[in-house]
């Protein structure tokens, strides 16, 4: 075994075991490891420490208002795609302290909190997840303001992705060109084989990762056979969303029926945007002692399908379902190519996973275009 | 458009020169003094009024409110287009906030000239709608009191 | 970003449930930094009760104190209201787009305004009268609900006598009121203006500047020389928390102050 580390942009092979050393190498380094585990009969994010806390062996049947985990014999690690939790729920908390205010001399001094600094690092990261954290990057801190608190949580984040290995029928990473294979915005991204990972080191950190642990240099034929799995992957695809006509359908469909169709079947539950990885609109709570002399500001996720969001003095602007779920659509995949530059969505399939009445984004962009309105 | 003084304003602006000189030839000049009641609410409508110089507020009497003005006419503004439409009772009560000079152009009168000769008579209440058209839209933001 | 403590310098009454708040930061380099655009507004802070968007309404040559109109509406201006002379709050700003002052120049302009609108159109006021002759004429259209209600009346007086043409009505009166009985819509019907090199700038209700708008295309004002200020639910006033957001715009980045022609598409479509 080779005792330095790969150089950057290597492709190598790791027996599947050793990866358990790179958990324990990036510990070692000062790295807070999540990644998925199965926890409620559902694969979700949460702190790692070993193999066994993966999801060995599991796999996901996901379909519009449905998920379901089944136990397979083969113990792969990573055979299932994306569950409820996205990165986002380490980058851009649901719940966070924004500053304290004390009441002094007459006046109020504020100050922004202590908070130790994590250093995450990010296992099983999938393709469209990994376009999702980028989506957040340009929205959070790419503009005129920066979010400290999220570039606070981003900087040194380690990312090991995870291609998939099978599509569920959610799943339309492909139309999004988003996936399904990780092609940048990682330290490592692994394919898993029968016995090895085969790895693409994708900078300086995830060559440390992999110091003195058993890698060899990916031999032909394991590269084929990691292709092949990937192209395999690429034909299963069942679910399409044409984006060609994005942004201008919606513009020129926003008094279109199908909006009243689908608010007969939406609860404006907000689940979609409780799991969507790209959601980012939140809200703030203050609050303060009996004696109003101490304050704080806390910022919450927040969701355009609560009725409050749009709230002004008066009454509410969009007052009814349909005009939110419109909102939230033409958002997702209209007005935020004009505010970004990218489409907020990344073809993840967890809004049509996890809404409760099952309804399919793609579906009702497709029935935009079908009866598009005179 | 023959050259006149801008009271004109938009109704008898509107009107071709034939139909102009067949108003204003029915036409009297009243003058108010400031203050003066110039009609009340239920009073016969006899006159349909165009605001010469001067201002008049058009009120509604409102029980336990008062009067509320509801309207003011200007130079050129006409006021009191029920003359024109039946039962040609006044639907509110008009008053002079100052020295106000209006030509009164009898509606009964009108009413026959119209129905002799149609022309006029369409572009009479073509104009006349119009007004009240604007008037009507007006009203509905007042009624939605967007400014509370 | 933080807010930076600010003292209340003066309360001033305008009508019923609204008053003008002078402000000054507490620290001098504060105050030396703090420059706005007519149209900007400022977050202000109460510790423990929240934040509340509030346009400024005072004369950008004077940035050292901050004029804000403010309505008593919701549970932060509430608590304005019972502050006192002396007291401190939080400032952060300023925020969002500026009327467009520069592009004005040598033009005339039409200032619109309905209610609780004037305050953010003031500061444009102000800066014309400082360099009054950089315009051509300037009316302003400005209306409120009751005679009780309207704002800066005893500025009127200046503004006539720098040049600018000053129509009040009210929506409805008693007969003690002497003025325009119309709605602000209907003050076009009273002036005569060019439709060429014109702007027109209006503040107030959305459904009061769909009328406006309607009143200035009839009179042939280009979309593109209609500026308006548009409002939505304002919560962190840098583009993160969603909540103000109209079509593809931010209110509180590419707004509040929108060329019309900008936002065609999506102005007074129902619930948007």
């Amino acid at each position: 075994m080779p005792p330095n580390p790969p150089r950057v942009s290597a492709s190598i092979a790791l027996p599947k075991p050793a990866l358990q050393q790179v958990f324990d190498n990036l510990r070692a380094a000062g790295f807070s490891l999540v990644g998925p585990t199965v926890r409620d009969r559902t694969i979700v994010l949460d702190e790692i420490a070993c193999l066994d806390d993966l999801p060995v062996g599991w796999i996901d049947e996901q379909a519009p208002g449905r998920y379901r985990l089944k136990k397979t014999r083969e113990p792969q690690y990573f055979a299932y795609n994306v569950g409820p939790h996205s990165w986002k729920q380490f980058l851009h908390p649901a719940s966070l302290r924004l500053f304290s205010a004390e009441k002094s001399n007459g006046g109020w001094v504020f100050r922004p909190p202590e908070e130790p600094q994590p250093r995450y690092a990010f296992v099983g990261v999938r393709a469209c997840d990994i376009a999702a954290i980028a989506i957040q990057d340009r929205v959070l801190l790419g503009g005129e303001f920066r979010d400290p608190h999220y570039a606070r949580r981003r900087e040194n984040v380690f990312v090991l992705a995870v291609n998939c290995a099978r599509v569920n029928p959610t799943c339309f990473c492909a139309s999004m060109k988003t996936g399904p294979r990780a092609t940048a915005g990682f330290d490592l991204a692994l394919t898993e084989l029968p016995e090895v990972f085969v790895m693409e080191v994708g900078s300086d950190a995830g060559s440390e990762a992999l110091r003195d642990t058993p890698w060899e240099a990916a031999t032909a034929f394991d590269r084929g056979r990691a292709d092949r799995a990937m192209r395999d992957v690429e034909r299963q695809f069942e679910r399409q969303l044409k984006t060609d006509d994005l942004p201008k359908l919606i513009y020129d469909n926003l008094e279109h029926p199908r909006w009243d169709e689908v608010a007969t079947r939406c609860l404006s539950c907000a689940n979609c945007t409780l799991a969507c990885p790209t959601c980012f609109c939140t809200t703030v709570v203050d609050t303060s002692d009996l004696r109003r002399t101490k304050g704080e500001r806390i910022r919450l996720a927040d969701s355009c399908f609560n009725r409050d969001f749009s709230h002004v003095f008066g009454g509410n602007i969009r007052p009814s379902i349909r005009s939110r779920y419109r909102q939230w659509l033409s958002h997702k995949l209209a007005s935020w190519i004009d505010q970004f530059g990218t489409s907020g969505c990344v073809g993840c399939g967890r809004c049509i996973t996890w809404c409760p009445v099952g309804i399919e984004i793609t579906e009702e962009v497709n029935a935009l275009r079908a009866k598009a309105a005179k | 458009m023959p050259e006149q003084t801008h009271w004109l304003g938009a109704f008898l602006a509107h009107l071709s020169p034939r139909v102009q000189e067949k108003l204003l030839s029915l036409g009297e000049t009243f003058h108010y003094s400031e203050g003066q009641t110039i009609f009340h609410e239920g009073d016969p409508s006899l006159y349909l009024y165009i605001v010469k110089s001067g201002q008049v507020a058009i009120d509604v009497h409102v029980p336990s409110k008062g009067r509320r003005s509801i309207m003011t006419a200007g130079p050129g503004d006409l006021f009191s287009w029920s003359a024109l439409v039946e039962p040609r009772i006044e639907t509110a009560s008009a008053r002079a906030v100052e020295e106000t000079e209006a030509l009164g152009i009898k509606g009964g009168a009108l009413m026959d000239l119209c129905r002799e000769d149609p022309g006029l008579g369409f572009e009479v209440y073509h104009e006349l709608a119009e007004v009240i058209s604007a008037r009507l839209i007006a009203t509905r933001l007042q009624l939605l009191d967007v400014l509370s | 970003m933080l807010p930076r403590p600010a003292v209340i310098q003066a309360i001033r009454p305008e009508a019923a449930g609204i008053a003008t708040y002078t402000l000054a930061f507490v620290d001098p380099a504060d105050r030396d930094a703090y420059h706005f655009l007519p149209g900007q507004f400022n977050m202000l802070y109460l510790p423990g009760v929240g934040e509340v968007a509030i346009s400024l309404s005072s004369d950008p040559g004077e940035p050292r104190v901050l004029g804000h109109t403010v309505r008593y509406a919701g549970d932060v201006t509430r608590a304005i209201s019972r502050l006192k002379v002396g007291d401190v709050l939080g400032v952060r700003g300023p925020y969002g787009s500026h009327w467009p002052l520069e592009e004005a120049a040598g033009k005339n302009l039409i200032i619109v305004a309905g209610g609780i609108g004037l305050p953010p159109l003031r500061p444009v006021i102000l800066s014309i009268l400082s360099q009054r002759d950089a315009f051509g004429r300037v009316l302003l259209l400005y209306g409120a609900r009751t005679p009780a209600d309207l704002l800066y009346t005893r500025e009127f007086g200046r503004w006539r006598e720098a040049g600018i043409e000053v129509n009040v009505s009210v929506d409805t009166a008693d007969e003690n009121w002497r003025g325009k009985v119309a709605v602000v819509p209907q003050l076009f019907y009273f002036v005569r203006m060019e439709h060429k090199n014109t702007l027109v700038l209006t503040c107030g209700p959305e459904i009061m500047m769909r009328f406006v708008i309607y009143e200035a295309l009839a009179r042939r004002i280009p979309k593109n020389a209609i500026y308006i200020s548009m409002e939505r639910n304002m919560k962190c006033a840098v583009g993160f928390c969603g909540h103000c957001q109209y079509g593809p715009n931010f209110i509180c980045k590419q707004g509040p102050v929108f060329n019309f022609a900008a936002i065609e598409p999506f102005f007074g479509k129902e619930d948007f």
